[in-house]
C-alpha cells in the first residue's frame, strides 16, 4: 500500500482512515504508523492514543510501525516528531473511527447516537441489545479521508496513567526482543565489508588468494569500489576480510561550496552593538562526537530476482527500501522493510549502513546474508555530528536589557549524504535553536554550513545542543557583567509566558534562590523552546581542584502540553539529560588526516554508572488541551550550557570548548 | 572440534573451531540470542552471562574455557514461567530504554544479589560499573535492582 509518493520537507500527504486504523471481525484494532520505535516508546504512546479514542483498554490496540507494505509513507523518525505529528493524526483516526462506528451502531440498534454506550469494544442500546466494533467494521469498510481535527469529537480526558508499562518490556527482560542481529533465516551467510580508508578513495587492486583459503568462505564479492566477503560464519568473515590486500587511491577532491543562510536580521544590530554600556564577544566550539549505540550496526537482507525483504534497524524505513530498490533496480514496492528492535542510534540511523551492505552482498551471495559491523567499524564508518563553532556578540544597556546579539555559526551538514540542500532546510537543521528564545534587542543569526572531511550526520536535537550551548554559556556571561542573577536575567527577556513558567518551575524545583556557589560547587542553569517543547534545566556541580567535573542533582521543568505516557516522557528526560552530559563532559571523536581514528570505548569513553547525576528531578508543567509536542530531544539540549554555567559558578572558570575536559577546567581556573 | 556446556541447565554440544567466542556459541550456534555483541572486547557489559553464578564478559571468553562450567543466559532467568525479581522490578521501574544493554545490566544484577541480597546504591553502582548504556537510564537501573532486593 503505503499511498503517497515522497514528499518535501514540511509538505504532509492527505490522510485516510484505512491507512491507519483497522478493525477486524474479532474486535483487534491495528493502528498503523510509519514511524518506528527505538526506545523512545512511541509504540505505547500511540496505543494509548487509540485505545483512549476508541474507549478500549490499551491491551486490545495493537501498533504496526514502519512496516513498509502495510503503513502509510513517512519520512522518518526523527526531531521529536512521532507524538506531536503521527500521534495526533492516529488519534484523529481513532476518533473518526469511534464516530462512523457508533453512527452504524446507532441504525443497527435502533437507537439515537447519544443513547449508546461504548464499553469493552462494543455500542450498547438502552435495550440492552449490544454490538460489537468488530460487526460494525465488517458491514462496510472503514475508510475516507480524514476530517479536520475541528471536525470530529475527541474523546474526553483523560489523565493517562503514570505508570511504566512499555509495550516492549517484557520482550526485552526476556531476552526475547529481536535485533537485526538476532534474525536467522534458512541459508543465512554472514558478510563483511572492506570499506575505503577514506570516503570517494577508489580500489586500485585487490589480491584475495588468502582470504579465498579460509575455511568457511563463499565467495569475494567485488563491484567496482566495493568489496565484501561472505561466508558461513561471522568469524570467518572477518578473518577473511582481514586477509585482503587491497590498494586505494587518495580520495576524490570534490568538496561542496559553504552554504551560508541568515537566520534573523534584524535592522540596526550594529548601531545597538556600539550603544551598549557593556559589549561582549566570545567563540564557543563543539566537537564531532559518535552516536555510539551499544551494539553496532546490522542488518539482514534476503535479495531475490522479484524482490527482497530487509530486516533492520532504522530511522527511515521508506527511504531505505527506496535506496536498497534503487541499487537492485526493482521497484520499490518489491522490496519489504521490516523494522527490529533498534539499538539507540538517536539520529544515526537515518542512512544505510550496513543494510546496503547486506543489500549487496546477499545480492552477489543470491542468499540472505547478516552483517554486522564490529565496534570499530561503527565508530568509524558511521557519520558524526557536525563540529560547531558560534562567535557570539552582544550588549549591555546601561539599564541592564540586553540590547544587541548577533551570532555567527559555522558548521557541517546535519543531513546524511545531502550536499546541496535549501537555505531554509539548512536553516531548519544546522542552524536549529540557533535563535535564542529571548527578546534580546537587534539580533542578527548568520549560518554557514561546509563539509567536514568525513561524513556527518543528524544527531539527537541536531545544532540545537550545540548552538544552545554557546547562547545559554553567553547569556551567563552577560549576566555577569552587570552582576545580575542568571534566572533574573532571562526571565527578564523572556516573553513567551511557557518559557517563563518552565524557567520559574526549574528555579522553585532547584532552590535556585538559595543556591551555594563556589568552592568547587556550583548551580548552573539554561533554557530551550525545542519545536513547541520548554525546557528549563539546573545542573549541580562539584569540581575537583584537577578541574574534574562530577554532577549532583539536576533538576528539569519541561511543558510539552499533553503527556501520553508520563512515565515514558520522564524517562526520556532523564536519559537525554545523561547522555548529554556524556557529551558535554567526555565526548571527542578523534579525526587525523580525514579519517575517523577512534576505535573503540577505550579511546571514546561515555557516562558510565559512576558519572550519571546523583539525582534527576523532572517536573512536568504543561497543560492538558495544550497538544503534545515532542521529548526524545528536548531533555538533551540544555544541558551542556547549564553544566558549564554551574562551572563557572562553582570555580570562576569559564570553558567555551567541549568536552569539558579537567585540564581545559583547570587550565580556565589558573586564567582565573 | 565437539565441545560440551551446560546452558540454562541442558547440556548442549556444539561443534565449532577451537577458540571460538562464547558470545558466538551462544548466538550462532545455540540460537542464545539475548546475550549481545556489543564490542568484543569486555568492555562495554552487553554480553555477560553467568558462570557458575558470577557474571563474566562471554564475548572474551574461548568456549574451551567455558566447558565444565555452568552458564546462564538471559534465556535462563525466568523459572516455569515466573520472571526472576530482578526482571519483574525492570519493568516495575522501566530500567530500559532501546533494551541493548538490558541482559548484560540483568545478569549482573542477579549476579550481585546472589552475593549481596541488600546492596547499597554505591555498591550497585561498582558491581555493573562494567555496564554501558546509551540510553542513559542509569538511574532506573540502580533503583530497579534495589526494588529487587526488597
Amino acid at each position: 500500500m503505503s499511498r503517497g509518493a515522497p514528499r518535501g520537507w514540511g509538505e504532509r500527504p492527505p490522510e485516510h482512515l484505512e491507512d491507519r486504523i483497522v478493525i477486524r471481525l474479532d474486535g483487534e484494532v491495528i493502528a498503523r504508523s510509519g514511524k518506528v520505535e527505538y526506545g523512545q516508546g512511541i509504540r505505547t504512546g500511540f496505543r494509548r492514543i487509540v485505545a483512549h479514542e476508541l474507549r478500549l483498554p490499551e491491551e486490545a490496540v495493537r501498533v504496526e510501525l514502519g512496516e513498509t507494505d502495510v503503513v502509510p509513507w513517512d519520512m522518518g523518525t526523527f526531531g521529536s516528531q512521532s507524538t506531536a505529528t503521527d500521534g495526533h493524526t492516529l488519534r484523529i483516526a481513532a476518533a473518526y473511527a469511534f464516530q462512523l462506528l457508533r453512527e452504524r451502531a446507532a441504525r443497527r440498534l435502533g437507537a439515537a447516537v447519544s443513547d449508546l454506550v461504548a464499553d469493552q469494544g462494543s455500542f450498547r442500546a438502552p435495550d440492552g441489545r449490544t454490538a460489537s466494533y468488530g460487526e460494525l467494521a465488517a458491514e462496510a469498510p472503514l475508510e475516507g479521508t480524514l476530517p479536520a481535527s475541528s471536525d470530529v469529537t475527541l474523546a474526553p480526558g483523560p489523565d493517562f496513567a503514570p505508570d511504566a508499562d512499555r509495550v516492549e518490556a517484557r520482550a526485552l527482560v526476556l531476552g526475547e526482543a529481536r535485533y537485526p542481529h538476532d534474525v536467522r533465516l534458512p541459508d543465512m551467510l554472514r558478510g563483511h565489508v572492506l570499506p575505503p580508508p577514506r570516503t570517494g578513495a577508489h580500489l586500485l587492486s585487490l589480491d584475495d588468494a588468502a582470504a579465498k583459503a579460509i575455511p568457511g568462505v563463499v565467495a569475494i564479492v567485488r563491484q567496482g569500489d566495493f568489496v565484501g566477503v561472505v561466508a558461513e560464519r561471522r568469524e570467518q568473515a572477518l578473518q577473511a576480510i582481514q586477509s585482503l590486500e587491497a590498494t586505494w587511491s587518495a580520495p576524490d577532491g570534490n568538496p561542496e561550496p559553504p552554504l551560508e543562510a541568515h537566520l534573523r536580521s534584524d535592522p540596526g544590530v550594529e548601531a545597538a552593538l556600539a550603544q551598549g554600556e557593556l559589549r561582549h564577544a566570545a567563540t564557543y566550539r563543539t566537537p564531532h562526537i559518535a552516536h555510539a549505540s551499544i551494539l553496532p550496526s546490522a542488518a539482514v537482507a534476503d535479495v531475490r530476482r522479484d524482490g527482497a525483504d530487509l530486516y533492520v534497524a532504522t530511522q527511515r524505513p521508506f527511504g531505505l527500501r527506496d535506496e536498497a530498490a534503487a541499487i537492485l533496480a526493482l521497484d520499490p514496492k518489491d522490496v519489504h522493510v521490516h523494522p527490529q528492535h533498534m539499538s539507540g542510534m538517536y539520529g544515526g540511523g537515518g542512512w544505510g549502513s550496513a543494510a546496503i551492505d547486506a543489500v549487496r552482498l546477499s545480492q552477489a551471495a543470491g542468499r540472505p546474508v547478516l552483517v554486522e559491523w564490529t565496534r570499530a567499524e561503527e565508530f568509524q564508518r558511521s557519520a558524526q555530528r557536525p563540529w560547531l563553532e558560534a562567535r557570539i556578540e552582544g550588549a549591555i544597556r546601561s539599564d541592564g536589557n540586553i540590547a544587541a546579539y548577533r551570532s555567527e555559526v559555522r558548521t557541517n551538514p546535519h543531513i546524511y549524504g545531502s550536499g546541496r540542500v535549501p537555505p531554509e532546510v539548512a536553516g531548519m537543521t544546522s542552524g536549529r535553536n540557533a535563535v535564542p528564545p529571548y527578546a534580546l534587542g537587534a539580533m542578527d543569526v548568520a549560518l554557514t554550513v561546509e563539509q567536514a572531511p568525513i561524513q556527518t550526520s543528524a544527531f539527537r536535537s541536531l545544532a540545537a545542543a550545540p548552538n544552545v550551548f554557546a547562547s545559554e554559556s553567553f547569556l551567563d556571561e552577560l549576566a555577569a557583567l552587570k552582576g545580575e542573577d542568571p534566572l533574573a536575567l532571562r526571565l527578564r527577556h523572556a516573553a513567551d509566558p511557557r518559557l517563563r513558567r518552565v524557567l520559574e518551575a526549574v528555579g522553585d524545583l532547584a532552590h535556585w534562590a538559595e543556591r551555594p556557589k563556589g568552592d568547587g560547587h556550583g548551580f548552573g542553569l539554561a533554557a530551550t523552546i525545542y519545536h513547541g517543547t520548554y525546557c528549563a534545566e539546573v545542573a549541580e556541580v562539584f569540581v575537583s581542584q584537577s578541574g574534574k567535573v562530577r554532577l549532583g542533582r539536576v533538576f528539569a521543568a519541561v511543558d510539552a502540553g499533553r503527556l501520553v505516557h508520563p512515565d515514558g516522557a520522564r524517562s526520556q528526560i532523564e536519559g537525554g539529560i545523561v547522555q548529554a552530559m556524556s557529551w558535554t563532559l567526555f565526548e571527542e571523536t578523534k579525526v587525523s588526516d580525514g579519517r575517523i581514528t577512534t576505535r573503540g570505548w577505550r579511546d571514546y569513553p561515555i557516562a558510565t554508572f559512576q558519572d550519571a547525576p546523583e539525582a534527576i528531578e523532572v517536573r512536568f508543567v504543561g497543560d492538558e488541551d495544550t497538544p503534545s509536542t515532542g521529548i526524545g530531544e528536548p531533555g538533551s539540549v540544555p544541558i551542556a550550557a547549564a553544566i558549564a554555567n554551574a562551572v563557572c559558578a562553582a570555580t570562576g572558570a569559564r570553558v567555551r570548548e567541549l568536552p569539558l575536559r579537567p585540564a581545559r577546567i583547570q587550565k580556565a581556573m589558573a586564567k582565573g | 572440534m565437539r565441545y560440551e556446556l551446560q546452558v540454562n541447565a541442558q547440556t548442549q554440544v556444539v561443534d565449532v573451531p577451537p577458540g571460538t567466542s562464547l558470545t558466538s556459541v551462544l548466538r550462532d550456534d545455540l540460537g542464545l540470542t539475548a546475550t549481545r555483541l556489543g564490542c568484543g572486547h569486555g568492555s562495554c557489559g552487553a554480553c555477560y552471562v553467568l558462570l557458575d553464578g558470577a557474571a563474566v564478559a562471554s564475548c572474551t571468553m574461548p568456549v574451551d574455557e567455558a566447558v565444565g562450567h555452568r552458564i546462564v543466559t538471559v534465556e535462563g532467568l525466568a523459572q516455569d514461567g515466573h520472571l526472576h525479581p530482578v526482571q519483574e522490578a525492570f519493568l516495575k521501574e522501566d530500567a530500559m530504554q532501546c533494551g541493548a544493554c538490558t541482559s548484560g545490566m540483568l545478569i549482573s544484577a542477579v549476579a550481585l544479589l546472589d552475593d549481596n541480597p541488600h546492596p547499597e546504591p554505591e555498591e550497585i553502582r561498582d558491581a555493573l560499573s562494567g555496564h554501558l548504556c546509551r540510553c542513559g537510564v542509569y538511574g532506573r537501573i540502580v533503583k530497579a535492582v534495589e526494588e529487587a532486593a526488597k
